[in-house]
């Protein structure tokens, strides 16, 4: 309906003989395909389902082996003697087990641990930034030290010490039994997350209490909590989920940093901590560290992707990540 | 005096001869760092239930502070409030920040000049005007959707059920007002503040927003604050006018007597500055020179003196004070030589004389 209303006013003289025959359309010349949209959407869609399949149906593929398989070939287990191939399609580590699949269940806490830290991010990081933003005076001031604070803090030194600490923890005091290696490595970098988000959403607050909805809302009986919650907090959630997107590739890196120093989940095992077990062997057998150090890339570069697009189509400035 | 309307009102909410909205010696004071501003200075007026009442005045003269003063709705930081303000014969002027969110809304309500910011371009037209009817009312969610539907037939929109589902930005500037006139009536206020309500919009749209602001208003009974810089706007749709200058209220009167029968020079000027239809093409728009008053150093005298054309040594010196005409008690002004005085005049005919040679002899005048 839309082209034959515009049509008329929109086809020049010239362009009228050349479209006689076929219907009187013209082409709204188009951007580029958002290309990296499209790459990091469905290579997150794809190792998700994956790692959920691999992880709950083994029997819908076949293909993954069980995380303990050894991959023989005649009978006998080899050491790092298998490089790629058809029979494992990443090679095979130092116990003989398929790096292919350890991948795909690495992806699974990789990502757990990514989405669990962004979460706690958002949760305190985006409260915090929004009570900042709306009340100003001391309780921004005050937050804001405790933000700068955050982003201060030496993030390798935060990690180790709460790691260390929380294990020795969660040996004696028995409310804390729950804090496994998972849990421990995603409130550390969830507390790091804290606050760059607290950031970019205290600046949108500021901006967006003065707007006049805000007032118009306040004007018809509205509390302040009603109006951080329901005006303000909707207008947030593109900045949100744009700096959560950006930010969640920098988690899945640093967890991979942190697996490297020995920091990590130990089955099943994650990226960092696969590419830390096989790095000292890379002459021999190149694939147990390069694939794992692959799979890390393409997500880490498929979350920045998502985020970059974001970014661009919401309009939000990176200032503050 | 009074039009039949304003009449016909008065007579059904007659049992309370109270009026519903009393300013006595109203201020309004921001401190800056250049000092104090004094935004709105001293006003007192009456607001009868179910009356109209436009604000008049230039950009600066204090009628939005007036307007959200009324409604408890500034900055409290660095604000500093003086005078009574008396609601339904209630002191609302000091309530607390939570008490007032009792009146608003459900008492009181405002719209604002920009429908295309007012609006949260994140929720749906629907919920934003059942919100307040679900706060204020304790309306269920099923209640609240179907009077909301009421309230878009109500404002003239049609195909309410489908707009409902509708967000901001779907709809033009004409329509979300409507939408915003909507959600101001939600919960039956008795007073509707409205801050230039058709400033943003297109001529043709304005009247129409006009036309049924003050449908609603006979409808419900409701009485009217309208703030506008535009004369004209005021002309048709209020029982009273009340202009003001540099925070000040310098004229106030019924529609009808203040159009028939202006005291201050300055409210014909702001008449005289409205382009009329019957001028031939190409004539030279008349502006009032100056600018409006420093309001953190106002003048000593009257006002409008530095800018007035009919000044004499005593509008420097003095303050007029505001008194009622001598026709109409209703009438009240703020002028030592108000429009029709023997000065007047004299000053009237001297500018005339002035004008008519300057166009006979344009090189002499040079």
């Amino acid at each position: 309906m839309t082209t034959a209303l515009s049509a008329p006013s929109m086809t020049s003289p010239e362009g009228d003989d050349i479209n006689h025959d076929s219907e009187p359309t013209f082409r709204v010349k188009r951007k580029l395909p958002p290309l990296g949209l499209l790459f990091g959407v469905t290579w997150l869609v794809v190792l998700t389902l994956v790692t959920i399949l691999a992880t709950y149906f083994p029997d819908l593929v076949p293909f993954i082996r069980s995380y303990d398989a050894k991959v023989t070939v005649g009978g006998r287990a080899k050491q790092y003697g298998m490089g790629p191939g058809w029979t494992a399609w990443f090679g095979t580590d130092a116990s003989s087990k398929d790096v292919f699949a350890r991948c795909i269940y690495g992806a699974r806490i990789t990502l757990l641990i990514g989405t669990g830290a962004t979460a706690i991010g958002i949760i305190v990081g985006g409260g915090l930034g929004i009570i900042s933003g709306y009340f100003r005076g001391w309780t921004d001031r005050i937050v804001s030290i405790v933000t700068d604070g955050l982003l201060a803090l030496p993030a390798l030194l935060l990690a180790m010490i709460m790691v260390t600490r929380l294990d020795a923890l969660k040996g004696t005091i028995g409310w804390l039994s729950w804090a496994d290696r998972t849990w421990q490595i995603t409130i550390t970098l969830g507390i790091l997350a804290i606050a760059p988000l607290a950031r970019i959403v205290r600046a949108q607050t500021i901006s967006l209490r003065e707007r006049e909805f805000v007032l118009a809302s306040r004007s018809l009986g509205a509390g302040k909590w009603r109006i951080m919650w329901k005006e303000i907090m909707p207008n947030l959630v593109p900045a949100m989920v744009t700096v959560a997107f950006t930010g969640l590739g920098i988690l899945v890196a640093a967890e991979g940093a942190l697996a490297f120093l020995g920091l990590s989940v130990e089955r099943p095992q994650t990226w960092g901590k696969m590419i830390d077990a096989a790095r000292d062997r890379i002459g021999d057998a190149w694939w147990a560290t390069v694939f794992p150090c692959l799979m890390l890339f393409l997500t880490v570069f498929a979350f920045n992707l998502i985020g970059d697009e974001m970014a661009r189509r919401f309009d939000i400035r990176e200032a503050a990540v | 005096m009074s039009n039949p309307t304003q009449a016909a009102d008065r007579a059904r909410s007659g049992d309370r001869s109270e009026p519903l909205l009393r300013l006595t010696d109203v201020s309004t004071h921001f401190r800056t760092p250049r000092g104090l501003v004094r935004a709105v200075d001293g006003v007192s007026f009456e607001l009868n239930r179910g009356s109209a009442l436009g604000i008049v005045g230039e950009s600066g003269s204090g009628k939005t502070i007036l307007s959200r003063s009324i409604m408890g709705l500034l900055p409290t930081q660095n604000t500093v409030r003086r005078g009574v303000i008396e609601f339904e014969g209630r002191e609302i002027s000091s309530l607390s920040r939570s008490k007032m969110r009792k009146v608003w809304g459900k008492e009181m309500a405002m719209i604002f000049q920009d429908p295309m910011t007012s609006l949260n371009p994140v929720m749906k037209i629907g919920k934003q005007i059942a919100e307040p009817l679900m706060i204020h009312l304790g309306m269920s969610h099923h209640a609240a959707a179907e009077t909301a539907e009421r309230l878009l037939h109500d404002v003239r929109i049609p195909e309410p059920a489908r707009r409902l589902k509708q967000y901001p930005h779907e709809m033009s500037g004409g329509m979300r007002q409507r939408v915003m006139i909507a959600i101001a009536m939600s919960c039956g206020p008795t007073l509707l503040l409205a801050d230039e309500p058709t400033t943003a919009l297109d001529v043709t749209v304005q009247a129409q927003i006009l036309d049924l602001l003050g449908e609603q208003r006979r409808e419900r009974n409701m009485s009217m604050i309208l703030v506008t810089h535009d004369l004209g706007v005021v002309a048709g749709h209020t029982d009273d006018i009340a202009v003001m200058y540099g925070g000040r209220l310098v004229e106030k009167a019924p529609t009808r007597e203040l159009f028939a029968n202006m005291k201050m020079p300055y409210t014909e000027a702001l008449l005289e500055s409205i382009p009329k239809i019957a001028d031939r093409s190409h004539t030279r728009l008349s502006a009032i020179p100056g600018r409006p008053p420093d309001l953190v150093n106002p003048p000593t005298g009257c006002r409008f003196a530095p800018r007035c054309a009919y000044v004499r040594d005593k509008c420097n010196k003095e303050e007029p004070p505001l008194i009622a005409a001598p026709e109409s008690a209703e009438h009240l002004y703020r002028c030592w030589y108000p429009v029709g005085s023997p000065e007047y005049l004299e000053t009237r005919v001297q500018i005339e004389d002035r004008r008519t040679t300057a166009a006979a002899e344009p090189v002499a005048a040079l």
